[in-house]
């Protein structure tokens, strides 16, 4: 029976660990508060870790921004694999135990650039952070109620894109090329994705000016070229040539649909989004007939710029107005008219960006609805 | 020595529960063919237009038929790589990162050495099928030499082929233009794609390692009884190798196929083929304990999946519902078309 007294032991002296803990822990907040909403000077270090959290890079887009977290390294004559990268695969568990992970190495001297994967995954992490003196900037995900300026210098910044006005203006670029009636088809990312709804949203916005195009239907493609392939073909099979034009929520759909459209041999008007090299050579040929960059290479720089710099001390954040904490990231749309100009500007040379120009290209604070 | 296998009786009935049961797949098959007409006749009906079931459908006609074994021939390679090694009674999770690998390596090749198939190009696809047959190898090596389960082993084998690809690619995407390669999509002889002839070539020649061949006979020889098998004298270890290495080619001609259908190869090249194959061969009626089933399942079955997905969309199924009635579809399917009263256990 000993492993009774054994079990009983040791359930004894975790709840007195449990007691200890809660009563450090209410004292603990007591003496936060006593100081106040602005808590002391937070430390600044000389050389902090920067690193880049993100899902993985075999997507093209998320390849684009740790690209431009690896040129801001170099920027500061850094080899490029000093940059740390925490890949969570998809899931926020991993993102959050990753990030908690790196903070004990290197003892919260850390300028942290982060797609927290979700957005609830957004305040758990950021709160390790300041809790651990580090210096955090996010990309995309947060939910609403989440400030950077309600955690002092810490949580140094977030930048994310509103897509709906610049899908809605590829909506119409489409809609005013099949001469304003017929079906659209939409073929859309992973449904529940805040992108993937907005894009959708940007072109019923559109439609609402074109009384005479019907949305034939909207399927979620997932952001996979193969999906929405077959999807597309399966498209053809029921609305056949009643689909006058395509909107795709991103350029990885479009070449999919490019191709489902080239083995029956139609031609039909597609608009995309992101701006990927390849799409912008599309674009210039008249393939696609519109797309947005939103610059990612200059996000995931900006991203760890910021980070970097405020854990460094270079600028203080908390004294930085609001629509600097929390800004939309740049769009640029592409047309066949531009598109030979804007591939030798931002794509045939990568551009050199001062990354200390944190907000130049950005787009105003963001509004929340 | 006498023969102790118990045989029906000449004369026995004609529709014995064996033989309904190893139908079944294809009576599925033909009855989802004749249901999805049947929403869109709904679809007509209700909305008081003319239409003719079957003759006015749009579900049942050449050209979505050849839609659905272009979105098939890539899956249906892949199954059949894995349909042997699961007759086997083992399972290989490693075609996503296979399929990457090979499909990166092939593209490079190709354009590397001319970029058009009427130059040394085309030896870019012997290369890339040997670069499967290596995978697998590898994968059958790590299964038998270090006695890794085969789950296991071939899981890991995926993630390390899905890192090599992007360590090839470094994320990007290489897009293969050349006109002559793709023509397996853009030619077609009798309405389809000269990419489903030769996934009908490959089919042949898997039904005829399958059948014909004494490598073939033995999977089903360890499916069906390894220790038996191993006490009559076969050399298990060496057959699961080579089962594995067949496999890879196998991948190998389906990342090939991929690559013709959308012209790019990437490390998202492999991505839902470990979903679609191992669920079509299932729903084809090859048991995953071993020593059941064939290749004219895995094809059956890959249809079913292909036809399943296509039929959604064509009937406007909303897209919520569309993964939902994949999965009761998928679970009616394995119940209708295994003999489960065969096994004692399911684990």
């Amino acid at each position: 029976m000993s492993f009774i007294k054994k079990f009983i032991e040791q359930e004894k002296i975790s709840r007195r660990n449990l007691l200890l803990a809660s009563a450090y822990g209410i004292s603990g907040a007591a003496a936060m508060r006593m100081f106040g909403p602005s808590p002391v000077q937070a430390a600044t270090y000389a050389d902090p870790t920067i690193a880049w959290s993100y899902r993985n890079r075999t997507n093209p887009y998320w390849n684009e921004i740790v690209s431009g977290g690896e040129a801001f390294v170099e920027s500061l004559g850094k080899p490029k694999d000093s940059l740390t990268h925490l890949i969570n695969e998809g899931s926020s568990e991993k993102s959050l135990a990753d990030v908690k992970a790196l903070l004990a190495k290197t003892n919260g001297e850390l300028a942290l650039a982060i797609d927290t994967n979700d957005a609830p995954n957004c305040r758990p992490v950021v709160e390790a952070c300041a809790g651990a003196g580090a210096y955090v900037s996010t990309l995309w995900n947060k939910t609403d109620d989440l400030h950077p300026w309600d955690f002092g210098d810490n949580y140094v910044s977030h930048m994310t894109w509103s897509d709906e006005k610049p899908a809605e203006q590829t909506a119409r670029i489409l809609l005013e090329a099949i001469g304003g009636k017929g079906g659209v088809v939409h073929l859309g990312g992973i449904a529940s994705n805040n992108p993937a709804i907005e894009r959708l949203q940007g072109l019923k916005n559109a439609l609402k000016d074109y009384p005479d195009v019907e949305l034939l239907d909207a399927q979620p493609a997932d952001w996979d070229t193969q999906k929405a392939n077959q999807i597309m073909s399966s498209f053809i099979t029921r609305y056949g040539d009643e689909i006058t034009g395509v909107h795709c929520a991103n350029d990885t759909i479009g070449y999919g649909v490019l191709e489902a459209l080239r083995a029956e041999g139609m031609s039909v008007p597609i608009v995309t989004y992101d701006g990927n090299p390849q799409a912008v050579e599309l674009v210039a040929k008249g393939d696609i007939l519109a797309t947005v960059f939103t610059n990612p290479h200059w996000g995931g720089g900006v991203t760890a710029a910021l980070a970097y710099h405020a854990a460094t001390g270079a600028f203080k954040p908390s004294e930085e107005p609001n629509e600097h904490r929390e800004f939309y990231g740049p769009t640029i749309m592409i047309t066949p008219e531009d598109a030979v100009e804007f591939k030798a500007a931002y794509l045939d040379n990568v551009p050199t960006y001062d990354w200390k120009d944190f907000w130049g290209p950005s787009n105003g604070q963001i509004l929340y609805k | 020595m006498t023969d102790i296998t118990a045989q029906s009786a000449p004369g026995a009935r004609f529709l014995t529960r064996e033989r309904i049961i190893k139908w079944t797949p294809l009576l599925v098959l033909v009855f989802l063919v004749l249901l999805f007409p049947f929403f869109e006749w709904l679809e007509d009906f209700g909305a008081g237009k003319e239409h003719m079931y079957l003759a006015d459908s749009r579900f049942f006609s050449i050209r979505n038929a050849a839609r659905i074994f272009i979105a098939a021939t890539p899956a249906l390679m892949v199954a059949i790589g894995v349909t042997f090694i699961i007759i086997m009674g083992s399972i290989d999770l490693s075609m996503e990162g296979t399929v990457s690998v090979c499909a990166v390596i092939f593209a490079f090749a190709f354009i590397g050495w001319g970029g058009t198939l009427a130059s040394w190009a085309w030896l870019a696809i012997p290369v890339a099928l040997l670069v499967g047959a290596a995978l697998g190898f590898i994968n059958g090596l790590v299964h038998v030499r270090l006695k890794i389960p085969s789950f296991m082993a071939s899981l890991a084998m995926g993630f390390v082929g899905t890192g090599l690809a992007l360590l090839l690619t470094g994320g990007d995407r290489i897009r293969v233009e050349d006109e002559l390669f793709r023509s397996l999509l853009t030619v077609r002889w009798f309405n389809f794609p000269i990419m489903v002839y030769v996934a009908a070539v490959m089919l042949l020649i898997a039904w005829f390692i399958q059948s014909r061949t004494t490598l073939g006979r033995n999977f089903y020889a360890v499916g069906g009884g390894e220790e038996l098998a191993h006490a009559s004298g076969l050399n298990v270890n060496r057959v699961r190798i080579m089962g594995f290495t067949l496999a890879g080619v196998f991948f190998a001609v389906g990342a090939l196929l991929a690559v013709g259908r959308i012209g790019i190869a990437e490390t998202a090249t492999g991505n839902n083929f470990m979903f679609v194959s191992i669920t079509s061969v299932v729903v084809g009626g090859t048991a995953l304990w071993g020593g059941i089933g064939g290749v004219w399942n895995t094809l059956v079955g890959v249809l079913i999946v292909n036809v399943i997905n296509n039929g959604m969309v064509v009937i406007g199924l909303p897209n919520f519902l569309q993964d939902g009635v994949l999965g009761i579809l998928v679970i009616l399917a394995v119940v209708l078309s295994t003999d489960r009263k065969s096994v004692s256990f399911v684990k």
